[in-house]
């Protein structure tokens, strides 16, 4: 396929490093104030509040979470009201087999909603973070490794209804970023 | 408006000036009721007082929990180096500084001259007159049985002797034929020996008689002897006292001392003192409501009692907590240094400890649902006859569990201070119906006890449950009020108060 790489390369991000931390964070702020939507922070470890800098509102991973949760919960009750009292009534230590025996349901009642709630987490997670997949541009970066050192690094992605090529380079060098570099996909 | 305002200096804390009005309300119903009760309780007859020494134990256990529920929190936060709640500690600290309040108030369960003890813990009626009646008997018997073992060994002797005499007479024996007697000859010796050696003095006999006695009469009492007996329990009931009273005051001092010269030494103590004080606490705390509980019942027993009412605790003070927390921030005082997420990690360790509670709770009835063994069922079959079953679904599954679980899932609920805050008032509520009961139940079957006919509830006894309950209560909040007043309402000079305020979660 030499045609792709032929292909002439097209922008993908600007990457802008900032000293620390407290640059980055105020960066963040004003990025969000003017309305970018596509774009990320990467810093070597988490920093209090960039949530609320970053204008990042509530995951709605949580109700994924619930449903799954909630249907482990349903799963599992009817997985054993209807094997082990509808089904085939077992009689066990002269237990009820009606509604009464609910008590000796609840351990693996209990274990499959958190069996299942774990399961929505992770796989409703790789499902919206587009996981997992092959590469991805930012590791065309020469700064990107920095993150996980000493870099507290920006990226605002060129599909951003409010990128310009130029105007959005002089925004960052404004609000404070050392060296940016250009991304190519 | 009251407390800190923009611009004064966090390091000078904030002074708590405690509603003159609630505070005297507090004072005339707790000391009010209190006179009352005790009057009634002298005044009303045997029975009476024995049903009455339930309502007071119920009282004071409640609030019991929530001192030491606070004090919990207080020795947790050291001891995992916490940081964000050091500007909620003084609450915890004040919460825990009930205890010997509470402890105090407890003294009459203790005495016996209040008639609650024998009317509480059977087994202290029960032991001594089992006792009593072992010794009277032992006594008779004494003499009888002197002459019995005296002819024993003279039998034995002559046994001994016999045998002797038949191995003599032999003519030129087989050496197996003489290895055979005086193996036998041995063994009769032996037991001889053994007879000969027993004390047959009058009071060793007696001793030995009574012992043989009590364990006819009262088998359980017997081989719990050396736990449940009252000089043990004296020694335990007062370590509990030291222990529990000792803790509470000495983190509050520390902690109050660090508020006025700010030396990082005395946060250094706390910590380290925590880490050594917490087991102490585990085994005090534990074995008291063993002691005063689990003993309402002396044939029953759980192991995890002690864990069961501590999860109780832990939660409910929480809920005290983020109330007293509301309470304080609606009359002005600590706006300025606890935030929403103070709150949110507040409510988030309440809903922890719903979920802790209730698996323990259910964990407890489950095994014992499920093995079904005839010594450990009482305490449910207790629980499940006439209206308690129906009680234990409606307010300890559903209203204890299932409801604030399903309502402290949401984010917001935990974030808005009035929300999270009547969602404390129904955990205490019905932490107040967990309290009724663990100890309600046994008083029926107990008081009724040998009467031919056992009754599930002593019919009126309620008015003294809520006699009791307001009483202790208006002591408590008196004292409550006073030492909220008595120092800083956060502690204004320790290391990680700036980590506390600017806290993000």
């Amino acid at each position: 396929m030499s045609d792709s790489t032929a292909k002439p390369t097209s922008l993908f991000a600007y990457v802008a490093e900032f000293d620390n931390a407290m640059d980055l964070y105020h960066a963040a702020e004003k990025v969000r104030d003017a309305g970018f939507r596509r774009w990320d922070v990467h810093t070597p470890y988490p920093i209090h509040g960039m949530d609320a800098a970053m204008g990042l509102g509530k995951s709605w991973l949580s109700a994924v979470v619930l449903v799954g949760g909630t249907t482990g919960f349903i799963f599992a009750l009817f997985l054993q009201f209807f094997t082990q009292v509808s089904l085939y009534p077992t009689v066990v230590q002269s237990k009820p087999t009606n509604l009464f025996t609910v008590p000796a349901f609840f351990p693996v009642t209990f274990e499959l909603t958190i069996l299942f709630s774990g399961f929505s987490i992770l796989f409703g997670l790789l499902i919206w973070i587009m996981l997992p997949r092959w590469n991805h541009p930012l590791f065309n970066s020469s700064l990107f490794p920095k993150s996980t050192d000493d870099g507290f690094l920006m990226v605002i992605e060129s599909r951003d209804p409010k990128f310009k090529k130029e105007k959005t380079r002089d925004f960052l060098t404004e609000i404070g970023a050392g060296e940016i570099e250009e991304v190519s996909h | 408006m009251a407390g800190l305002k923009d611009g004064d200096d966090f390091k000078d804390g904030e002074a708590f000036k405690s509603p003159t009005l609630l505070k005297l309300l507090c004072a005339v119903v707790g000391f009010g009721g209190l006179l009352l009760f005790f009057i009634l309780s002298f005044s009303l007859g045997e029975e009476k007082t024995g049903a009455m020494g339930y309502s007071w134990l119920f009282a004071v256990i409640f609030f019991l929990t929530l001192g030491v529920g606070g004090l919990f929190w207080t020795l947790l936060h050291h001891a995992s180096n916490s940081g964000w709640g050091t500007v909620v500690r003084r609450l915890m600290e004040n919460l825990g500084s009930m205890i010997p309040f509470m402890m105090v108030l407890a003294l009459p369960l203790v005495f016996p001259q209040f008639g609650f003890r024998d009317a509480l813990w059977e087994w202290f009626p029960l032991r001594e007159a089992a006792l009593e009646s072992a010794g009277e008997k032992a006594e008779k018997e004494a003499a009888g049985y002197i002459t019995e073992q005296e002819a024993k060994v003279k039998k034995a002797q002559k046994a001994v002797d016999t045998a002797k005499v038949e191995l003599a007479s032999l003519n030129s024996p087989s050496p197996g034929h003489t290895a055979y007697f005086e193996r036998k000859i041995k063994g009769l010796e032996k037991e001889a020996a053994k007879l000969n050696e027993k004390d047959l003095s009058e009071g060793a006999v007696i001793a030995e008689l009574t012992d043989k006695n009590f364990l006819k009469k009262e088998a359980l009492l017997f081989v719990k002897r050396g736990y449940l007996n009252e000089r043990f329990w004296y020694f335990r009931v007062t370590f509990y006292f030291v222990v529990l009273i000792g803790i509470a005051l000495v983190i509050r001092r520390w902690s109050i001392i660090q508020d006025s010269d700010g030396d990082p030494k005395w946060f250094r103590w706390m910590r380290r003192g925590s880490c050594g004080f917490l087991p102490f606490f585990a085994v005090a705390w534990t074995f008291l409501v063993f002691d005063w509980l689990m003993a309402l019942d002396y044939t029953w027993f759980s192991t995890m009692w002690g864990v069961y009412l501590f999860a109780g605790s832990a939660l409910n003070s929480m809920g005290l907590l983020i109330l007293m927390l509301t309470g304080l921030r609606k009359a002005g005082y600590l706006r300025n240094v606890v935030t929403l997420e103070h709150y949110h990690l507040m409510g988030k360790l309440m809903h922890a400890f719903v979920i802790f509670w209730a698996y323990i709770a259910f964990s407890q009835f489950f095994l014992i649902w499920y093995a079904n063994i005839t010594e450990e069922t009482k305490f449910y079959l207790t629980r499940n006859s006439d209206f308690w079953n129906t009680y234990t679904i409606c307010f300890l599954v559903i209203g204890h569990f299932f409801i604030p679980f399903g309502i402290l899932l949401i984010r917001s609920v935990k974030k808005t201070p009035l929300v999270v805050s009547i969602v404390a008032v129904w955990n205490l509520l019905m932490h107040v119906f967990d309290i009724y009961y663990i100890i309600i139940p046994e008083r029926g079957p107990s008081l009724t006890a040998g009467t031919g006919h056992i009754a599930m509830t002593i019919p009126g006894a309620w008015i003294f449950d809520v006699l009791a309950f307001v009483s202790v209560g208006g002591i408590f909040g008196f004292f409550l009020l006073k030492q909220l007043s008595s120092a800083s309402l956060f502690p204004c000079r320790d290391p990680r108060l700036d980590e506390s305020l600017n806290v993000v979660n």
